[in-house]
Formats: C-alpha cells, sequence, structure tokens
C-alpha cells in the first residue's frame, strides 16, 4: 500500500477543544469566526474585527498561549513511541511573545525563534531526537504531512509525529488588514460576494506511522495519506498563479502517488480562503484536473478561520473523519456560488461517495500541496 | 556501518556571506564568519535591471543572492521553460529582522499605519518565492527551523531524502540567516550569511561537473566523499579546496 496510515489525531479549533465536537459542530453549520475578545487586542482600526479563537487561551507565567493550546493537543494525542520523528509547522510560533516583548511588556524571548515549539514538544514527550519546523507559509502543515508520508513510506522512519499550530495574533491580524484581505463579514468561501478570509487559531497533532509498525504496537488506522504533491507556481509573493498550474502540478503528483486516477477522487477540501484570488485559482485548478465532474467541495475556513501554517494538519484531520463519516460538512458563509463553484460547493452537509479525498492547501511565496486521503477499514 | 549509497552530486555552490557574494567556479575564497554582512544591491547579484529586488526584504535578498549564485555556478540561472527544482533553507532567524521592522509600523496608531509591503516578507519562506518566480523553479520547498545545538544540515537532510525518493531530480539546499541588528536581547545570533548548494540526483547524472558526492546513513548522518560532514561551511571550505578536491566530472 501507498502512503502511511494515521493512527492518532488531535484537533483544537475555535468550534472545539478536540476533534469530535469540532466536527459536531462543522457538521451543524456552526461558526466560530466572531468579535474578537477584548483580551486579545484591539482591533478598531483594522478593515475587520472577527477571527476564530480558542475560548479560555491563557498565557501563562509571560509564556505564549502557544504552549497552552499544545497542551490541548496532547492531552487528547495519547503517548508517542520515543523514537518517532518530530516535525512541527507553524507560520509565526510564539509570535504572541514576540509582541510582548516589542510592547515592552516583557517575555521569553528564547520562545520566538520557530524551532521553540519542536524542543518543547520533544522535551515534553520524551523523544529521542530533537524535532524541527516546516515552514512553508499557509501550505506548512500539508507540506509537513506530505514529507512524513514520505518518510514513512520510503521506509526511512516508522513514525513520524506532525504537529501544526498557530495563533490568532495582532502581528498577522494587521498584516493582512493592511493587504485589504479581511472580510468585515467572516469569510465566505466560494460564494460570489466573498471579500477576504477571516483568520483563525488552532492546532492538530496527527501521528504517521507505517501500516506494519501500527499493527505492531497495536494502533487503530484512521485511514491513509495516500499520495502528497508540491509545487510552485512561480508566479507572485503573495498572489495565486491565475490558472491555478502550481496546484495542478501538485494535485496530479498526489493523485498519481497514490496510484489512482482523478476520477477516484470522491471529495476535495478546499484551501477555500474566502478572498477572490484564492478560490478563483482553486476552481481553475479543479476544473482542469476533474474536468465537469460535479464532486463535493468545501471549505472548513468559513467556520474557524485560517489557521495559517494549522490549516492542512486540521483539515487532514477533518478530511479522515468525514471519509469515515461519507459526508463533507457544510460550507459554512457560503450562499451564492461563485461561477464554477456552482454544483459542487453547498451550505449543507454533503455525501461522500467513495474511499479518496483530496486536501490542498497554498500560500504566500507561491507554494502549493495537495494529499490524497483514503478511508480507513474500521 | 550502515551501508549507503551515493544520492546526489554537488554540482553548484554559492553563497553571500560577511566575506561578500561568491560561487564555487568563480571565487574560491569562501568564509561564514561573525561580522557585519556588506549590503547587497541589484548590481551585486543581477546583471540586468531587476525591480524586485530593491524591495525585497535584507533576509530576502541575502537568500535570493545566494541561490543565484548556485544556480549560476551550475549554469542554471538561465532558462527557457519552468524547471521542477525544490528548494530547501535551514533558518534559526528566519524573516526575524523583517518581523521587527513590520511590528515598528503596526505599535504606533494602534495599528493604523501598518505597512503591506514589509508585511509581504514576514515569513521565512518568503525568498524562496522570490527565487521561485527569478529562477522558474516549481519544485517543492520551505525553510526549516531546527533547536539549538544542532548540525545545521537538517535542509541538506531533507533535500537528500526527496531525491532519494525520487520526489524531485534536482534542488538547492542551504541556509540563510540575516541577523537582527541591533540583536534583540534574548534571541542566540547564528552566523550570518547564505549558503546554498545545488544537487542533482546520483541516479541520472546530468554531465555537469561535481564538486562531491553526498550520501545519508540510515543513521541521518550526511556523507560528504564518504566521510561524515559536520556542517553546510565545511563542505563547501572542502569542496573549494581545489588542491584537495578538484571538481571533476560525474562518473
Amino acid at each position: 500500500m501507498n502512503g502511511a496510515v494515521v493512527t492518532r489525531a488531535a484537533v483544537v479549533t475555535g468550534l472545539g477543544p478536540d476533534l469530535e465536537t469540532t466536527w459536531a459542530r462543522l457538521l451543524a453549520g456552526e461558526r466560530a469566526v466572531r468579535p474578537l475578545s477584548a483580551d486579545r487586542f484591539d482591533a478598531g482600526r483594522y478593515t475587520a474585527q472577527v477571527a476564530s479563537w480558542i475560548d479560555g487561551l491563557e498565557s501563562a507565567g509571560g509564556r505564549s498561549r502557544l504552549f497552552p493550546l499544545l497542551e490541548m493537543l496532547l492531552a487528547r494525542l495519547g503517548p508517542v513511541p520515543a523514537d518517532t520523528r518530530l516535525l512541527t509547522a507553524t507560520t509565526k510560533g510564539c509570535v504572541d511573545t514576540f509582541e510582548n516583548v516589542r510592547r515592552g511588556r516583557g517575555g521569553e524571548m528564547a520562545d520566538v525563534p520557530l524551532s521553540a515549539p519542536a524542543e518543547w514538544l520533544a522535551s515534553r514527550l520524551g523523544l529521542s531526537r530533537p524535532g524541527l519546523n516546516f515552514n512553508a507559509a499557509c501550505a506548512s502543515s500539508t507540506a509537513a504531512i506530505a514529507r512524513a508520508a514520505a518518510l514513512v513510506h520510503s521506509g526511512r522512519a516508522d513514525a513520524v509525529l506532525v504537529v501544526c499550530m498557530d495563533l490568532v495574533s495582532e502581528f498577522v491580524f494587521s498584516g493582512f488588514s493592511a493587504l485589504q484581505a479581511l472580510d468585515p463579514a467572516g469569510c465566505r468561501p466560494f460564494d460570489r460576494d466573498r471579500a477576504g478570509l477571516s483568520l483563525g487559531e488552532g492546532g492538530a497533532a496527527l501521528l504517521l506511522m507505517s501500516p506494519e509498525h501500527a499493527r505492531r504496537e497495536g494502533m487503530p488506522t484512521l485511514g491513509t495519506v495516500a499520495g502528497w504533491g508540491a509545487a510552485n507556481d512561480a508566479t507572485h509573493i503573495t498572489a495565486p498563479a491565475r490558472d491555478g498550474c502550481g496546484l495542478v502540478q501538485a494535485t496530479l503528483q498526489a493523485i498519481s502517488k497514490a496510484g489512482i486516477a482523478p476520477a477516484d477522487i470522491s471529495a476535495i477540501n478546499a484551501h477555500g480562503t474566502g478572498t477572490v484570488y484564492n478560490d478563483l485559482m482553486e476552481l481553475t485548478a479543479f476544473r482542469t484536473v476533474f474536468g465537469g465532474r460535479a464532486l463535493p467541495v468545501h471549505s472548513v475556513k468559513g467556520a474557524i478561520g485560517h489557521t495559517l501554517g494549522a490549516a492542512g494538519g486540521i483539515e487532514v484531520a477533518l478530511g479522515l473523519r468525514s471519509l469515515s463519516a461519507r459526508t463533507v460538512p457544510p460550507t459554512a458563509g457560503f450562499r451564492e456560488p461563485e461561477i464554477g463553484a456552482e454544483g459542487l460547493v453547498s451550505a449543507s452537509a454533503q455525501p461522500v461517495d467513495g474511499d479518496y479525498l483530496l486536501t490542498t492547501n497554498s500560500g504566500f511565496g507561491g507554494v502549493n500541496a495537495a494529499l490524497v486521503l483514503k478511508r480507513g477499514e474500521g | 556501518m550502515p551501508q549507503t549509497r551515493d544520492i546526489a552530486f554537488l554540482t553548484g555552490i554559492g553563497w553571500a556571506t560577511t566575506h561578500g557574494v561568491g560561487r564555487g567556479g568563480a571565487n574560491r575564497d569562501f568564509a561564514m564568519e561573525p561580522g557585519p554582512l556588506p549590503p547587497l544591491s541589484r548590481k551585486d547579484v543581477f546583471d540586468e535591471p531587476n525591480p524586485r529586488f530593491g524591495r525585497m526584504s535584507g533576509y530576502s535578498k541575502l537568500g535570493l543572492a545566494a541561490v543565484a549564485f548556485a544556480l549560476r555556478d551550475a549554469a542554471l540561472d538561465r532558462f527557457d521553460a519552468r524547471r521542477p527544482i525544490a528548494l530547501f533553507a535551514g533558518s534559526q532567524l528566519g524573516s526575524l529582522s523583517t518581523d521587527r521592522d513590520y511590528f515598528d509600523t503596526v505599535l504606533p496608531e494602534n495599528g493604523g499605519l501598518a505597512s503591506p509591503a514589509l508585511f509581504a516578507y514576514t515569513l521565512a519562506n518568503c525568498f524562496l518565492g522570490e527565487a521561485a518566480i527569478q529562477f522558474g523553479l516549481t519544485g517543492p520547498g520551505g525553510v526549516i527551523t531546527e533547536g539549538a545545538g544542532s548540525d545545521g544540515l537538517g535542509a541538506l537532510r531533507m533535500a537528500l531524502e526527496g531525491l532519494a525518493v525520487g520526489e524531485f531530480d534536482a534542488v538547492l539546499a542551504g541556509c540563510c540567516d540575516f541577523p537582527v541588528v541591533p540583536p534583540l536581547p534574548g534571541i542566540e545570533t547564528p552566523l550570518p550569511g547564505a549558503l546554498f548548494f545545488l544537487l542533482e540526483k546520483a541516479t541520472a547524472p546530468s554531465g555537469r561537473p561535481a564538486y562531491a558526492r553526498l550520501a545519508l546513513r540510515e543513521d541521518d548522518v550526511v556523507l560528504h566523499d564518504g566521510t561524515p560532514a559536520s556542517g553546510l561551511a565545511a563542505i563547501a571550505r572542502t569542496c573549494l579546496s581545489s588542491d584537495q578536491h578538484p571538481r571533476g566530472s560525474q562518473p
């Protein structure tokens, strides 16, 4: 079999502290995108005032909110073999600590380099080797999972833990506001009136293993990362290539690696940020790969916001849950389809008729990454 | 000792350090040492006008310069069609210098003066995107940040793993660190500068002259011509020591 099996998955999002709560609330069409809590920052001067944030996520001892977020993930992950490799994926890590220091409020600057969460996790989990962080903008965790699956598939690693995370911060919020890329009403992926993204915070932890190793360890199989691909569209730093060339290339690589044909893909978890150009690019790319086939396409970002480096990992966990339930959740915020989204995207849950789901992410710097997930046997 | 096979030929070396910019075939005076980085202008890197270069962050200019010289060293800097060359970089600080500059535009006026131009360069992978655009590189890529005490070979390992499992046939791998000046208290300052290698799959020789053979042992030790490598700069120094290792043909 191609790929690596996912034996454990933990998720925390604005919708809930675990995968099942997030899944149930997604299915119910709920949205965690809401006015920012006053204890985060004053968003009054920005073009939007909403985001998906995790209720009760408090910093302690002057350290970043990222560590309690990671504790929430670990509490639901369970033990990890000591020889597991660790890859983290975050775009800005402990950015709240950086902000506090620059504001003169103090903080632990040693937490600011992007390696800090990996070092903390490796120590906390008692792993035998240090981890490292992989940064490919908003496709960071998708690309990290692709690297992990490749390592397991090739036999270079028996088990790889991918932990992805990012916070809602004024640093990032102000930047997307300055780029006029935030939708004041909350993001509306693939809607013809969409006006930008909503930021979110969250994390995911996914334990990937070879099927043989999973059997030996007595681990369950939630599903398989069966194919993976990544490509740069080499077009623009902050905007996607309009023809979706990078996403097409990454998707075709992933499908080929899985040993299947495009016709075998039964649903798509799209990046679906709600920006005008991203969503158009994705529809163009999917049309190129899948022709006029009406397969269900959805985005979780209307509900949990764009969680940046965590997006791909959260979406893999939710994608495996979709395959298990044979249902993709509603696309929150979606009302009237963009041209090309008719019959693909829905404000209601859609059935999944098959065993393979494609999940994709794209980001600044022209990055595109795609994964093919296969339904678990259980 | 575990058996291993050569994974890559090292066919291009480029750098931008405190000693200036250079590439293996034209200048063997390579050093990666502490000190101030000289300012980089477009003319230091590109012969032709390049409207993007002047707008980039210092970190992006540094990384792009070293990538440009590595590609030039392998005669791959000019292209007719985009190429699936991958690009992996190690960086301890990433875009931290730009992060500071950007956030200093956020602090006054409650964010009302936040600079979108600076924000676009507040990701560690921003110069990878610039290199992809400049040189038509469509392969996968990313920035690896390892913890304190690492050997700094994480990006090179990821590149070799990708070559070994057939993810791509050519890859740029190296490091880029642009210091925050003045230093931020509590942040360890790595050696400033950027150094990149062009690696080509050993099982598909291109015929370009090679400086060295690289391999990855099962225990993750990087082998440079059969000897464990201690760091990227050490690999470059050995390759550029022409008396010991003349740039030879691929077998």
